[in-house]
Order: C-alpha cells, then sequence, then structure tokens
C-alpha cells in the first residue's frame, strides 16, 4: 500500500521567485494495483514519482509505502526500500559506461546477485520481452530514444520488484510497440502482483491497462477513481484529458 | 532598501562571497562523505578507472616529461658552458625536476585530461539522471563512484610524477650529451653526488599528492554539483579545471615554502 497525505512541494526557481509543482496531495494506492497518473505537462506527475522513491523531498506532507515513512527516512534507511523498487526515469537514464545488457543486468547483479548464468538467462529474456533481442552488446549511445526507452522498461522489470514506478514508459514508442510495452507491464503485474503506478501521456493505450487513475493539474490531483469512473467523469478537466477535446478548460 | 541592494558592489561581493563559501562548504561535505565511505569503495570501478586515467595517460605523461627535461638543460646551457659547470648539470636538472617541475607540470598535465574529463563524466551523469538511477537502485554514489575515482585520481599522480621524475632525467641526459657533449653518467654522477637525496624525491611526490588531493575534490564536486543541462557540464568543467589550477599553485607555493 502507498499512502500519500497532504504532500506539498515549492521549487525556488530564481531571486525571490517560486513554483509550486505540489499542492496537498492525498492519495492510496492500493497493494497489487496498477495506477495510472495522467495529467498535462508539468502537472507535477514526475516529481510525485521521485518523491515516492525519496530522490526528492517534501516540504509538507507525508508518504507511507509498506509502513515505511520515505519522507522522514534517512538515504541509508531509504536503500532497503529502494531495492523493493523498480523505476523508469523518463529520460532513461541508462548508464553510458554499460552496454545494454549490462545496464539491463545492473539491478540483479547488485540488488540479488544470482550466479552469473541466471543473470545472463534472464538478461536474454528481458531483451526478447521488450523486442530487442541481439542488441546486448550495443552502448547506449547507439540506441534511438524508442529503443532506450525500452531497455529502461527492462532494467526496471528484471528484478520483479513488489513496487515498480513507470514514468512516460511508452514515449517516443511506435504506436503497436506502445501497446505492446503496455501489455507486456500488465501482464507483469498481474503475474507478479506488484504495485505500479504509472505515468503515461498515451492515454488510449494506458487506460487499456490500469485498474486505477488519477489526474493532477497544476500541483492538485484533481481525480482519483478507476478507469471506467475517469472515462465516464464529468469533471471538466478529466473529460477534456481523457477525451482529448480540443474545447475546454485545459 | 538595505545598503547592498542600494550598492551594486556590494552586492556583487556578497554573491560571490555566498558562492565561495558553497564551493568550499561543498567540498568540505564531500570529503566528510567520502572519507566516511573510504573503506567501502568498489573494487571493480577503481580497477576500471585506474586503467582509464593512469594507463591512458602515459603518453602524454612521458611526452611531457622527455621534453620538460630536454627544455631544463637548453635554460641551463648558456652558464653550464660559461662556468664549465658540466658537473653540476645532473644536479641543477635533477633539483628543479624532482622538486617542482615535474610534479607542478604532470599535475597540470592530470588535471586537464583526468580532471575534466572526471568533471564532465560526473556532470553528465547528473544531468542525464544516472546518478539518480543508482540512487533509486540503493546504490550509494559516493561510495561507488566517487570514493574509486578520488583514490585512483590520488595513485594516479603520484605514480604519473614518479615515471615523469624518471623520464625527465632521462631526457636532461640526453639532451645533455646532445647539446653539451656531457656524457650520461657525468650527468649521473652529478645527480647522485651527495647534493640530492631521497629527500628531494620525496618532497615531489609530496607535493604531488597534495595537488592530486585538491584536483580530485575539485573535480568531484563541481561534477556533481552540475546543474543545467549541457551548459551546466561545460561551466562545471571550466570552473573545476580552474580551481584545480588555482589550488595546484596556491599549495605549491605553502609546500615549497614549508619544506
Amino acid at each position: 500500500m502507498i499512502r500519500i497525505e497532504k504532500l506539498g512541494k515549492t521549487f525556488r526557481v530564481g531571486e525571490g521567485k517560486t513554483n509550486t509543482v505540489l499542492r496537498d496531495i492525498n492519495l492510496e494506492v492500493p497493494k497489487g494495483c496498477l495506477y495510472g497518473l495522467i495529467g498535462p505537462g508539468a502537472a507535477g506527475k514526475s516529481v510525485l514519482l521521485k518523491m515516492l522513491t525519496g530522490l526528492l523531498r517534501p516540504d509538507v506532507g507525508r508518504i507511507v509505502i509498506d509502513d515505511v515513512d520515505v519522507t522522514q527516512s534517512s538515504e541509508i534507511a531509504l536503500q532497503d526500500l529502494r531495492k523493493r523498487i523498480g523505476f523508469l526515469f523518463q529520460n532513461y537514464a541508462l548508464f553510458d559506461s554499460m552496454t545494454v545488457a549490462d545496464n539491463i543486468a545492473f539491478p540483479l547483479r547488485r540488488l540479488i546477485d544470482p550466479p552469473e548464468a541466471e543473470v545472463q538467462a534472464r538478461v536474454v529474456e528481458r531483451l526478447k520481452a521488450v523486442a530487442l533481442a541481439g542488441f546486448g552488446d550495443r552502448l547506449p549511445a547507439g540506441l534511438s530514444g524508442g529503443q532506450k526507452k525500452r531497455v529502461g522498461v527492462a532494467r526496471a522489470t528484471i528484478t520483479n520488484a513488489p513496487i515498480v514506478l513507470y514514468d512516460e514508459p511508452a514515449a517516443g514508442l511506435d504506436p503497436v510497440t506502445s501497446q505492446k510495452i503496455f501489455e507486456l507491464l500488465r501482464a507483469e503485474q498481474q503475474a507478479s502482483g506488484a504495485t505500479v503506478i504509472m505515468v503515461s501521456s498515451d492515454l488510449d493505450r494506458m487506460l487499456t491497462v490500469t485498474d486505477r487513475v488519477g489526474m493532477m493539474h497544476q500541483g492538485r490531483l484533481i481525480f482519483d477513481g478507476t478507469t471506467a469512473e475517469a472515462q465516464a467523469s464529468t469533471n471538466p478537466y478529466v473529460r477534456q484529458f481523457v477525451h482529448g477535446l480540443v474545447d475546454g478548460p485545459l | 532598501m538595505t545598503e547592498a541592494v542600494r550598492n551594486p558592489r556590494l552586492h556583487a561581493l556578497g554573491a560571490a562571497s555566498i558562492e565561495l563559501a558553497e564551493i568550499v562548504g561543498g567540498m568540505g561535505v564531500l570529503l566528510a562523505r567520502i572519507l566516511v565511505r573510504i573503506h567501502k569503495f568498489d573494487g571493480e570501478e577503481l580497477v576500471k578507472n585506474l586503467y582509464k586515467m593512469a594507463v591512458k595517460s602515459l603518453p602524454i605523461v612521458a611526452v611531457t616529461a622527455l621534453f620538460t627535461g630536454a627544455i631544463m638543460v637548453i635554460q641551463a646551457a648558456v652558464i653550464v658552458k660559461r662556468f664549465n659547470a658540466e658537473g653540476l648539470l645532473g644536479w641543477g636538472a635533477g633539483f628543479g625536476t624532482l622538486r617542482e617541475i615535474a610534479p607542478l607540470l604532470t599535475a597540470l598535465m592530470i588535471s586537464g585530461r583526468v580532471g575534466a574529463n572526471n568533471t564532465a563524466e560526473l556532470g553528465t551523469m547528473v544531468v542525464t539522471e544516472q546518478i539518480d538511477a543508482l540512487r533509486v537502485l540503493a546504490i550509494d554514489p559516493i561510495a561507488f563512484l566517487i570514493v574509486p575515482r578520488f583514490i585512483a585520481i590520488l595513485a594516479t599522480l603520484v605514480m604519473m610524477t614518479l615515471f615523469a621524475d624518471a623520464l625527465a632525467l632521462f631526457g636532461a641526459a640526453y639532451t645533455g650529451q646532445g647539446l653539451l657533449g656531457v656524457e650520461p653518467m657525468t650527468f649521473f654522477n652529478g645527480l647522485t653526488g651527495g647534493l640530492l637525496d631521497f629527500g628531494d624525491v620525496f618532497n615531489g611526490l609530496f607535493k604531488s599528492f597534495v595537488f592530486a588531493f585538491v584536483m580530485a575534490l575539485a573535480s568531484c564536486h563541481f561534477g556533481l554539483a552540475t546543474k543545467g543541462g549541457a551548459p551546466g557540464v561545460g561551466r562545471a568543467v571550466n570552473a573545476s579545471v580552474v580551481a584545480s589550477a588555482a589550488g595546484i599553485f596556491v599549495l605549491d607555493y605553502l609546500v615549497s615554502f614549508l619544506g
């Protein structure tokens, strides 16, 4: 269970200037739920994901994950929690100096350290799952944006972490690969029972796999409900965003 | 309205003082974090960095050292000839090389090659969220990335200085033979005739250790403090090279003065 209470964050953006990116966020994501976080750009979605791992600290409020208060934990105390979290960064964050295979194997070697043959087998399986079989020896610099994203997905999922956070898992992918990735993530989430929070702008595809959806706008969580409720919502912001309407308050 | 706001110069002075305090404080905090984790560095990263920093620096250090030794003799040639002081050529070249020129020039070369590269790598890792990715993977970036680099820079500069000492003297000896007709054995006798001892070698090595310390700290600090994408990486590299060079000269003065 992930519980967020009265979360707020303001950044200083220059001399005397501030930018409030999160305002009074309250949210509960049940265990085993695939939660989709939607909203226009700069709504605070990526900041919220980073706060869940303790990469950013809120100014007010707290985040509790499986009884661990992320907001109060030290960096060392957070390491135990982070071992149970898979994370896909919006800009991939692949290690430049490592090959694709080493990037994917890195969390497995570092956090679990199984026999090398098992690592290799798991890497091959992950590469196949994200349609990158045979790309293991390449360096990230030699990949397209979409390919890097898929390597990031493979790295985030290799340890079968019980909590997985995806920041735009399908950005830069063609429609077919995008749908395959969402179906892969859904299948794996169902198989492992992991709690997943996913930020994506590709609503048409994401909403086919989510259990619940939250919409953020200007730092506030303005909607939280099931996917069906989001699609049927009469909230003008949600309605416009989910259905991609030109006319509306956004 | 405060005096600082009314007076732009006072405001600029205050801002510069705060910036300097942030840099010095940041380096102090980083040093403390490195020292706390010095025993749990990643061995594989250390070997990788030693290869990248030390082994790959050998050619440029070799060229620098050989020509430095040769230049020492060229500069001394007029005086040596005028006073027929061929016997002192080894001492003169050795004294300047071991205590000053080899540690200083090697440090500047390594600062340009290794320090700048280290800052650029770390800065790029910061702006592309690779450091955050390590943290999310429950890996301490200081123990995994910084401590091996810190140790590798210390080891690299001390080893490279020793290497440069030998090559510079070699270059000096054979330039002395070609330019002044001083036999290498005469040069060697001047070097080992009692006017120089291992204390002079250790003095140079101590300097190189001090230079490496400031270079490692500056390059890691400015790399980790990078902000603002690719232009930010450029600014970080620039700041790191300037801080390292300034630190090297100031510390050279202090160590020379005290030693």
